[in-house]
C-alpha cells in the first residue's frame, strides 16, 4: 500500500489533480515461477499499418499512396526524413526510432496483415471484438483479458482508464487508475468538431481562434494542409498523454507485487483525411510511449511481453481527402524484453490491385487472437484448454501463435 | 396529446439541468410539468442528511479557533516542520483546517453534485442554483468558507419554491452572508458596545481618537443593489447607510461564547449592545421598531417593492430565456410576483405560462456548470466519493464552485463564456467527461438522440455515426456546438 502511494506520488498524481485510484486486492501472489508481465495497448480507431510499417518493397505501395508514401532511400530535399528500413520489404515510419532500436536488439516486431475475426468496418462493432475475444461483436458480456486474469491464480489487472474497458470486464477483480485531465484534445476530434462549429456562426470564430491559439501542434497540422503533402510529415515534438499512460503502467507493473497484467488506450488514429502529419505526430508520441513503459518497467522488461493492437486496419489507397478509410488487415506491434523480435511478423498478402480483399483493403491473414493465445501460452503459462475455452471461447481450431518469445 | 418534441426538450434542457436518456418522455405537458415541481420543496434533499449544519460548523471552528489561540500564546506555532521533499511547506493552520474540515467539505460537494446528477426535479433544482448565485458567497473569503454549501441547503432550497421574503431573511441571516459581506462586525455608532469600547479605549489612548467599531454597510449596500432593488432601483446613500444602521446587532456568537455555553444553540444571534437606537428613515418610510424587527421590517418592504419585483423577474427572465429578455415579459412576471404577495411560483408561472418562453428566439448559452451537469446526466456518470474531478474541471472552465469573482455571483450572458480559451478547455473537458461515461450497452447515437432530440444537427450525427470509439462518439457529443446551448 504505501510503496503504491510512493508511486502514485512520483507519477506526480497528487489529492490535487482528477486522479482517481482504485487498489487492487492486496493478496501477496505465490511465486509462480517467471513471474511474467503481459500489456496489451489498444488503439482505437483504426492505426494505418501502411503508413506505420510501409511496405516499400511492395511494387503497388508507391503506387497506392501516391506523394504519402514512404521509402528508406535517402532523405528528401526538403530535409523530409527516410523511413527506417527493415528488410527488403518493410520499414518503419521515421518517427518510430525509437522502436527501430528496439527492433535491433531483438526486443520489437512489427505484425503485419492481422485483423481480429470481424471483418466488417465499424470501428464499434471491431472494437468490441477485438476486446470480447470471440469471433463476433457483442459474442461475449466479457473481455478475454479479464478471463486470462481469471485464469491466473494470484495474478492482479491494472487497466489504465478511468472507465473499465470491455477487455478487462468480466469475473476478476481487476484495478484501474485514471491519468489526471489531458492537457491536448485528440487531433481527430478537433477535425471531426471543426465542420459542425463551421455551422454554428455564434462559435465559429471562437472555435477557429481557440484552435489557433491552444493547439499549437495541430496549427502546424493546417499550416501543412495548405502546402502540399510530404510522405514523412515532420518531426513532432515529444508530447501526447500516451507516453505518461504508459509510464504508469510500466510504473505500477514494476512492483513487486504489481499487476501481471496491464492494459492502455489511445484514441485519434482514425485518419479520413490529412493523415500523414497527424500520424507523424501520433507515431512520435506512440514511439515516446514505448520507451516511457520501458523505461519506467525497466526492472521487468526482461519478462514483458507487450501488444499494441487496433481494431482494423486502413485501405490501401489514399482517398481524396489525403486520408484512408476503413479497412481490414492492420499492423500489431509487439515488444518487449521476453519477445523473440527483430524480424517482421505476419504473411504480407502484397497490396497489388489483385491481392487486396474487396479491392480496397490489406488482406487479414493473422488472426490476432492467435498471437494472444501464442503469448499467453508462452509467456505467461496459460493451458491451450483454457486458452480455447475460457479465455477466447470456440476458438479450438485456430492455433497459438509459435516462437514468439525467446528461448527461456 | 403528445408533446411538441421540441418544447419538451426546451423543458428539460434550457429549464431543467439537462436531459437524461428517457427524460423527454416524461414530458407530456412542458408547462405542466415544469409547475409541477415548483409545488412543493425539489427533491434530493436527503442527500444531504447526515451532513453537518452551520451550527456543527460553527462550534467545530470555535473549538479550533481556540486551540490555535492557545497554541499560538504557547508560541508553539512558530517552527513548521520540515516539509516533505520537494514539497511546500505546509501552513500549520491550514493542516489543522483541513484535518478538521476537509471530509466534511468533500462531503458536501458529493451530495451536491450528486443531487444536479441525478434529480427528477431538474427546474427545482435549477432555481435552487439560480438563487444560489443570486445570492452569491465566496469561499476565497476565508471566513464564509464552511458555510456556503450549508447556506444553499439551509437558506435558499427551502424557499425556492415559496416566498421570497422568507429566503431573503433565511440568506441575510445566515452566518455565509454575515460574514462575506462583513456584517458580523458591524456596530452601531452609538450603540451601547461603541461607547463602552470607546470610553474603555480612550482611557487607555490617554485622549487620543482611538475607535475601532463601527458601521460597516456592505451587507445593507449588496442587499438593496443585489438582491432586491437592482442598482438602478431608486436607493441613495443615505438609505443605505440607515439601513446598514438598522442592520446593525445581526452577528454570530463568539467562539469564547460557544464554548461557555452563551448562544450555542443558533449560528445567528442579534446582539441588542451592537444595535444603533432609534427609528430609522429608509426609501421614505420610517421604521420605529425595536432590534431586531426593525431590519426585518424594512427587508420585508423591499421584498415586496416594484424595483425589487422588476429586478429579480429581469434576472430569472435572463436566465431562462434569453441574454436580452423581452422587456413585456419581465414587466409580466414582476407583476404576477407582486399580485402574489411575493410568491416566487406566482412569478415562475408567469414565465412558464407565456410565448416568449417556447419562442425559437428562446436559447441560452450553457455556463461551465451547466455544461457540466448536463454531461454528468446524459453520460450517466456516476459521481464516486471524491468531488476533485468535478471540481477542478469547474476550477479549470473557469466557474469554480462557491467562487464567484464577486457578489454579483456568476453571469449566465454567452459573450461571457464564449472564448477561444474557455470553448478549448471545453473540448478537453469533453474528452475527460466522455471517459468516464459507463461503456456497457453504449449506443452514442441513440443518447445523442435522447438528449438533444430536435437540436441534434444532421452533420453531428454524422460524426457521431463515424467516430472511431463509442467514447470518442461521446467526446464529440460533449463538445458539440448544440451541446453547449440551453435551446
Amino acid at each position: 500500500m504505501s510503496s503504491r502511494r510512493e508511486f502514485l506520488s512520483l507519477l506526480g498524481a497528487s489529492a490535487a489533480g482528477a486522479t482517481a485510484l482504485t487498489l487492487w486486492p492486496g493478496v501477496t501472489r505465490a511465486a509462480t515461477g517467471a513471474d511474467s508481465r503481459f500489456l496489451v495497448l489498444m488503439l482505437r480507431g483504426g492505426l494505418d499499418g501502411v503508413h506505420a510499417v510501409p511496405p516499400w518493397g511492395d511494387p503497388a505501395y508507391a503506387r497506392a499512396r501516391g506523394p504519402m508514401a514512404l521509402t528508406p532511400a535517402a532523405p528528401a530535399a526538403d530535409g523530409a526524413p527516410a523511413a527506417l528500413k527493415l528488410d527488403g520489404t518493410f520499414a518503419l515510419h521515421p518517427a518510430l526510432a525509437g522502436a527501430a532500436e528496439l527492433y535491433a536488439r531483438g526486443e520489437f516486431m512489427p505484425l503485419i496483415a492481422a485483423a481480429p475475426p470481424y471483418w466488417g468496418r465499424s470501428h464499434f462493432d471491431a472494437q468490441d471484438c477485438v476486446e470480447n475475444g470471440t469471433a463476433v461483436p457483442h459474442g461475449a458480456q466479457t473481455g478475454w483479458l479479464n478471463r486470462a486474469v481469471a485464469a491466473l491464480p494470484g495474478a492482479d489487472g491494472l487497466a489504465v482508464a478511468t472507465v473499465m474497458p470491455l477487455m478487462l470486464r468480466g469475473p476478476a477483480a481487476v484495478a484501474s487508475w485514471s491519468p489526471p485531465l489531458p492537457l491536448q484534445v485528440n487531433p481527430i476530434l478537433l477535425q471531426r468538431l471543426e465542420p459542425l462549429y463551421g455551422e454554428d456562426p455564434r462559435l465559429t470564430a471562437a472555435f477557429a481562434q481557440a484552435i489557433a491559439n491552444q493547439g499549437a501542434d495541430q496549427a502546424i497540422d493546417r499550416d501543412m494542409r495548405g502546402g502540399g503533402m510530404r510522405g514523412g510529415g515532420m518531426a513532432a515534438p515529444a508530447q501526447g498523454r500516451l507516453p505518461g499512460l504508459m509510464k504508469a503502467a510500466g510504473t505500477f507493473m514494476a512492483q513487486e507485487h504489481g499487476p501481471r497484467i496491464g492494459f492502455v488506450e489511445d484514441y485519434g488514429w482514425d485518419t479520413h483525411a490529412n493523415e500523414a502529419p497527424i500520424l507523424a505526430r501520433k507515431l512520435k508520441e506512440l514511439d515516446d510511449a514505448f520507451a516511457a513503459f520501458r523505461a519506467a518497467a525497466a526492472p521487468v522488461w526482461p519478462r514483458t511481453v507487450l501488444i499494441a493492437v487496433t481494431e482494423f486496419g486502413r485501405t490501401a489507397a489514399i482517398n481524396g481527402t489525403n486520408g484512408t478509410d476503413h479497412g481490414t488487415g492492420a499492423a500489431m506491434f509487439l515488444a518487449g524484453g521476453a519477445l523473440r523480435g527483430g524480424r517482421v511478423g505476419g504473411q504480407w498478402p502484397g497490396m497489388g490491385p489483385g491481392e487486396l480483399y474487396q479491392g480496397r483493403d490489406i488482406h487479414a491473414t493473422t488472426d490476432i487472437r492467435a498471437v494472444f493465445k501464442g503469448v499467453l501460452a508462452a509467456h505467461l503459462g496459460l493451458t491451450e484448454s483454457a486458452l480455447a475455452s475460457r479465455v477466447f471461447p470456440g476458438s479450438a481450431t485456430l492455433a497459438p501463435a509459435e516462437g514468439l518469445l525467446r528461448a527461456a | 396529446m403528445a408533446s411538441d418534441p421540441r418544447r419538451a426538450a426546451s423543458a428539460v434542457n434550457r429549464f431543467g439541468l439537462g436531459a437524461r436518456p428517457g427524460d423527454f418522455p416524461q414530458v407530456a405537458d412542458p408547462a405542466d410539468w415544469l409547475l409541477a415541481q415548483t409545488q412543493r420543496p425539489p427533491a434530493g434533499g436527503e442527500q444531504f442528511d447526515g451532513l453537518p449544519d452551520s451550527l456543527d460548523y460553527l462550534k467545530l471552528e470555535s473549538k479550533v479557533v481556540l486551540e490555535r489561540r492557545a497554541l499560538r500564546r504557547q508560541g508553539a506555532m512558530a517552527p513548521a516542520p520540515a516539509p516533505a521533499a520537494g514539497g511546500k511547506p505546509v501552513n500549520p493552520l491550514a493542516r489543522i483546517y483541513i484535518k478538521t474540515f476537509g471530509a466534511d467539505l468533500r462531503r458536501e460537494a458529493v451530495a451536491r453534485w450528486q443531487v444536479a446528477a441525478t434529480t427528477d426535479t431538474p427546474f427545482s433544482e435549477r432555481l435552487v442554483r439560480f438563487w444560489s448565485n443570486h445570492f452569491a458567497v465566496s469561499i476565497d473569503k476565508g471566513p464564509a468558507r464552511l458555510y456556503a454549501a450549508p447556506m444553499e441547503r439551509e437558506a435558499i432550497r427551502p424557499h425556492v419554491n415559496g416566498r421570497f421574503i422568507d429566503m431573503l431573511l433565511a440568506v441575510e441571516a445566515h452566518p455565509a452572508m454575515l460574514r462575506y459581506l462583513d456584517q458580523a462586525q458591524s456596530v452601531g455608532p452609538d450603540s451601547m458596545l461603541a461607547r463602552r469600547v470607546d470610553r474603555r479605549l480612550a482611557a487607555r489612548a490617554n485622549g487620543k481618537p482611538a475607535r475601532t467599531l463601527g458601521l460597516n454597510e456592505n451587507l445593507a449596500r449588496e442587499i438593496m443593489e443585489l438582491h432586491t432593488l437592482g442598482v438602478n432601483g431608486g436607493y441613495t446613500q443615505a438609505d443605505v447607510t440607515e439601513f446598514a444602521r438598522a442592520l446593525t446587532g445581526w452577528s454570530m456568537p463568539f467562539p469564547v461564547q460557544i464554548a461557555r455555553g452563551i448562544d450555542d444553540d443558533r449560528s445567528f444571534v442579534f446582539r441588542e449592545a451592537a444595535h444603533e437606537p432609534g427609528t430609522r428613515t429608509v426609501l421614505g418610510r420610517r421604521y420605529p421598531q425595536d432590534g431586531i424587527q426593525q431590519a426585518r421590517a424594512i427587508l420585508a418592504d423591499l421584498a415586496l417593492r416594484p424595483a425589487t419585483a422588476r429586478h429579480l423577474a429581469a434576472e430569472l427572465a435572463q436566465h431562462f430565456i434569453a441574454d436580452r429578455p423581452p422587456p413585456a415579459l419581465v414587466e409580466r412576471m414582476a407583476q404576477a410576483y407582486l399580485d402574489g404577495d411575493g410568491a416566487l411560483p406566482a412569478m415562475y408561472a408567469a414565465l412558464v405560462h407565456s410565448s416568449e418562453a417556447w419562442s425559437g428566439d428562446a436559447v441560452k448559452f450553457r455556463t461551465p456548470q451547466d455544461f457540466v451537469v448536463a454531461g454528468l446526466r446524459a453520460g450517466g456518470i456516476v459521481i464516486g466519493a471524491k468531488p476533485q474531478p468535478w471540481e477542478s474541471f469547474l476550477q479549470r472552465l473557469g466557474q469554480p464552485t462557491f467562487m464567484p469573482r464577486s457578489p454579483a455571483g456568476f453571469t449566465d450572458v454567452a459573450s461571457d463564456w464564449i472564448a477561444p480559451d474557455a470553448l478549448w478547455k471545453r473540448l478537453q473537458v469533453a474528452e475527460a467527461m466522455a471517459e468516464r461515461v459507463p461503456r456497457a450497452g453504449l449506443d452514442p447515437r441513440a443518447l445523442a438522440r435522447a438528449v438533444l432530440g430536435p437540436g441534434l444537427n444532421a452533420e453531428t450525427d454524422r460524426a457521431l455515426a463515424r467516430a472511431e470509439a463509442p467514447q470518442q462518439a461521446v467526446a464529440i457529443l460533449f463538445a458539440s456546438p448544440e451541446f453547449q446551448w440551453r435551446v
